[in-house]
């Protein structure tokens, strides 16, 4: 089920009362809002639930098991079979397919036929995020920074419909405390709820759903038919609407969780105002940074074994986060490409000396040359873009509405916070009567914009 | 071990400046904001279940949808507000007859068989002089995507202009989102091209009106003469009175039972629909290609190699199905046609 749908304008009233009305009773409240989790999730299709009640059981299994022995071989056993399983579930759906592909390529070269079936197999939404999240609660019950949750507890952190999809990935320790006890009716940030969901539908709806019809679609699509100008603007373009798209997500997917009486984790923080890689991922899909740091960077050793170590492990930290984002050379190619750029920044240090502006409009124009990559749909589609830069011509896709949609995107990430600050603190406390009108307005102006095809997907639900 | 220190932001909504309200404001907001918008567009709702699959969530969606429907025509709100935001719409405005002036086709009529009717190969007549292709239009549903850039990126580098124009989720069947009748006399007063490529047929399968005004289901004889009429429709709009000529794909046998029996039928509807335009419109079939003996497989083998060719849902064709379409189709271009 998609935020910016009927469906979902009728389910979530509902659950919204609903869980208000239980929440002062968790033995009810929390089957209520798991029933209700499973039914958002099996909109996109039921058989999905098994998956997503398999990943639930097997790693609370782990959690139990971890809390009953102090043995650490047998602790970090029952932590491997577990994210075994988890990233096992994942192979299979995600990159099943990917890696006999290219296994059947290869041995088709030396004369042998396939060595595994060739099938296509369903990818089941949001299993990149919550095997994620399923992983780090099993790794922080083995670090002891937490207890093992309940099964029911579990499972509302792992089905919580507002993160389900498409994150924020949301910690265990950052979610299940506020669990422990129920919500306190009488002090809900209802302006902020209201307001980042009213900010996500304009941001999905109107500027990146235009965006990619108007110019990012047509130009990726056959790139031989556009010249630099457009080439150019379609690269910028996509900035703006992957931004908008997935930020647009994460403040629908913050906002709705405001309103059930929940605080999930910040994912975005004006990314495009970085000025360096590293900056860049402390602003970009900031709960998958701080997954991949705690949970598979440091790990590996992070910074504490030298230069030479310290670039291995950001290697193979880039191209996994690459890979995580989808089974395609594209994506492992982009990982590769941000690890370089954080090896490169790393081995620089502090001995080159350029101005911030200069810093952020190199960092810019490397991240954006990056999402090139990131949205070709194969490695030949990016050479052809890329090579049609080189090719002179006059614009054909420049028009005032598409320059003011990624100006806007850009420009306000580049604004002084403080400004807008106080803008949104004025708007999150009018009266919530207020809001809720707002909304419908918002609502009723981004659903005119919309062609009867529809809104598209989130772009971050094939993760 | 002690917890690190995360930088997840989780107390930013704990600023002592920031207003708090009860949960019952929260739940208030919520349906005032649902009410304003029943007001003002309840049509939407009922529109929206009509086009979803059937099952539970469509009941659902449909039973709010027919009160709201019903609030929203008697107050004069929806109108005043649907006027005023037209200009956001990006689609294009159709008109014209749609399919209801076609639907029934059993007239009793004798139609008279035209030479158009024969393809000059199977008679054994002298080849077509080849036309230059200046203008290809590339249309459908889901299913003409990733085609449709698959030939844009072949052609145009040849200096042939190239109209993608894939609707997805509409269906000949159904005309909810788009009235394929209309939408095809606008396309061709467009762009007149003098070559089109259709390829739609993944969303069909609704309920059609017979000329007697009942509801026909899929996927009877009745039902299938009725969705022939439509193609022919169309496909005597697109030919543009041969001036051009049309490319129709059938269906690639779908995974899903249930879908592969409408596949079924709607190609057998698009060979009957094209009939009397053999020489202008060709249909090339699909299933011997990629589903022979009309059985579903995930991969073939292409130039050697095995290749998987169709989607995860068992319907689509994915990139390399779509390349391997898209040389089939060049090559049935080249046949009438230079650039």
């Amino acid at each position: 089920m998609l935020f910016p749908t009927i469906q979902f304008a009728i389910f979530f009233p509902l659950v919204l009362a609903g869980s208000w009305l239980l929440m002062p009773h968790p033995r009810a409240w929390k089957p209520f809002i798991t029933a209700a989790s499973y039914v958002f999730y099996g909109a996109a299709g039921w058989t999905f639930c098994i998956l997503l009640a398999g990943v639930t059981l097997w790693n609370q299994l782990a959690a139990v098991a971890l809390a009953r022995t102090e043995n650490e071989r047998r602790r970090s056993l029952i932590v491997a079979t577990a994210i075994v399983l988890d990233l096992g579930a994942l192979a299979v759906f995600k990159y099943y397919s990917f890696f006999v592909q290219q296994w059947a390529s290869v041995f088709a070269h030396v004369g042998l036929g396939a060595p595994l079936p060739l099938l296509t197999i369903a990818l089941p939404v949001g299993i990149s995020f919550y095997t994620f999240q399923a992983i780090s609660y099993v790794i922080d019950v083995k670090r002891r920074h937490i207890a093992p949750a309940s099964l029911i507890d579990f499972a509302v952190y792992l089905s919580f419909f507002p993160h389900l999809v498409a994150g924020p990935i949301v910690r265990s320790r950052e979610f299940l405390p506020q669990l422990a006890k129920p919500r306190d009716p009488r002090h809900v940030a209802v302006g902020s709820g209201l307001s980042l969901i009213a900010l996500g539908i304009i941001k999905k709806v109107v500027i990146s759903d235009f965006l990619a019809a108007k110019l990012v679609d047509p130009v990726f699509a056959v790139p031989q038919a556009y010249k630099a100008p457009d080439i150019l603007l379609a690269a910028y373009g996509y900035a703006a609407q992957i931004y908008c798209d997935f930020s647009g997500y994460t403040d629908m997917a913050i906002g709705l969780a405001l309103l059930l009486g929940f605080v999930l984790p910040q994912n975005f923080r004006s990314p495009y105002r970085a000025t360096g890689f590293r900056d860049f991922w402390r602003r970009w899909h900031m709960s998958l940074s701080r997954f991949i740091r705690d949970d598979l960077f440091i790990p590996l050793g992070g910074s504490r074994g030298g230069a030479l170590l310290t670039y291995r492990n950001l290697m193979i930290t880039m191209v996994l986060v690459g890979l995580w984002h989808g089974a395609a050379w594209t994506f492992v190619l982009w990982g590769t490409y941000h690890g370089i750029g954080l090896v490169a920044e790393h081995a620089i240090g502090g001995r080159l000396k350029l101005p911030g502006w200069l810093r952020w409009l190199v960092t810019f124009h490397l991240v954006v040359f990056g999402w090139i990559l990131f949205r070709a749909t194969s490695l030949q589609n990016f050479w052809e873009f890329v090579s049609r830069l080189g090719v002179p011509g006059v614009p054909t896709l420049w028009s005032a509405t598409v320059l003011a949609a990624i100006a806007v995107t850009i420009g306000f990430q580049l604004l002084p916070a403080l400004p807008l600050q106080r803008l949104q603190f004025r708007i999150e406390r009018l009266h919530p009567a207020v809001l809720g009108a707002g909304l419908a307005v918002v609502i009723a102006l981004a659903g005119a914009t919309v062609s009867s095809q529809g809104v598209p997907p989130f772009i971050y639900f094939r993760f | 071990m002690p917890a690190p220190r995360d930088d997840n932001l989780m107390e930013r909504f704990d600023e002592p400046a920031l207003r708090r309200f009860g949960a019952r404001h929260a739940i208030a907001a919520v349906f005032l904001a649902a009410l304003i918008l029943i007001l003002i567009d309840g049509h939407s709702v009922l529109k929206a279940g009509e086009e979803m699959n059937p099952g539970p969530g469509r009941t659902i969606v449909e039973a709010v949808g027919r009160p709201t429907s019903l609030i929203a025509e008697s107050i004069p709100l929806a109108g005043v507000v649907h006027d005023a935001t037209a200009f956001l719409n990006p689609d294009v405005a159709l008109s014209g007859p749609g399919f209801d002036a076609a639907a029934g086709g059993a007239t009793g009529e004798v139609g008279e068989v035209t030479p158009a009717a024969f393809n000059p190969a199977t008679i054994g007549g002298p080849p077509q002089a080849k036309r230059r292709l200046g203008e290809l239009l590339v249309t459908g549903d889901s299913m003409s995507e990733p085609l449709d850039s698959d030939l844009a990126g072949d052609l145009i580098p040849k200096g042939v202009r190239v109209v993608q124009d894939p609707h997805i989720g509409t269906g000949i069947s159904t005309t909810f989102i788009v009235n394929w009748a209309q939408l095809s006399a606008a396309q061709v007063r467009a762009d007149h091209p003098n070559a089109v490529v259709i390829f739609i047929g993944a969303n069909d399968g609704f309920p059609m009106n017979a000329p007697d005004g009942r509801s026909v289901s899929c996927c009877s004889a009745q039902w299938a003469a009725i969705y022939a009429n439509r193609v022919r429709q169309m496909a005597n709009t697109y030919r543009q009175g041969g001036a051009a000529h049309v490319y129709w794909l059938t269906l690639p046998t779908p995974r899903d039972p249930a879908r592969a029996r409408i596949s079924r039928v709607v190609n057998a509807a698009i060979a009957v629909g094209v009939a009397p335009w053999a020489a202008q419109v060709s249909v090339i079939n699909t299933v011997p290609i990629f589903t022979p003996g009309g059985v579903y497989r995930d991969a073939m083998t292409i130039d050697g190699v095995p290749t998987i060719v169709r989607q995860s849902d068992g319907i689509h064709l994915n990139d390399a199905g779509s390349e391997l379409l898209a040389q089939v189709v060049l090559a049935a271009i080249r046949h009438n046609f230079k650039y």
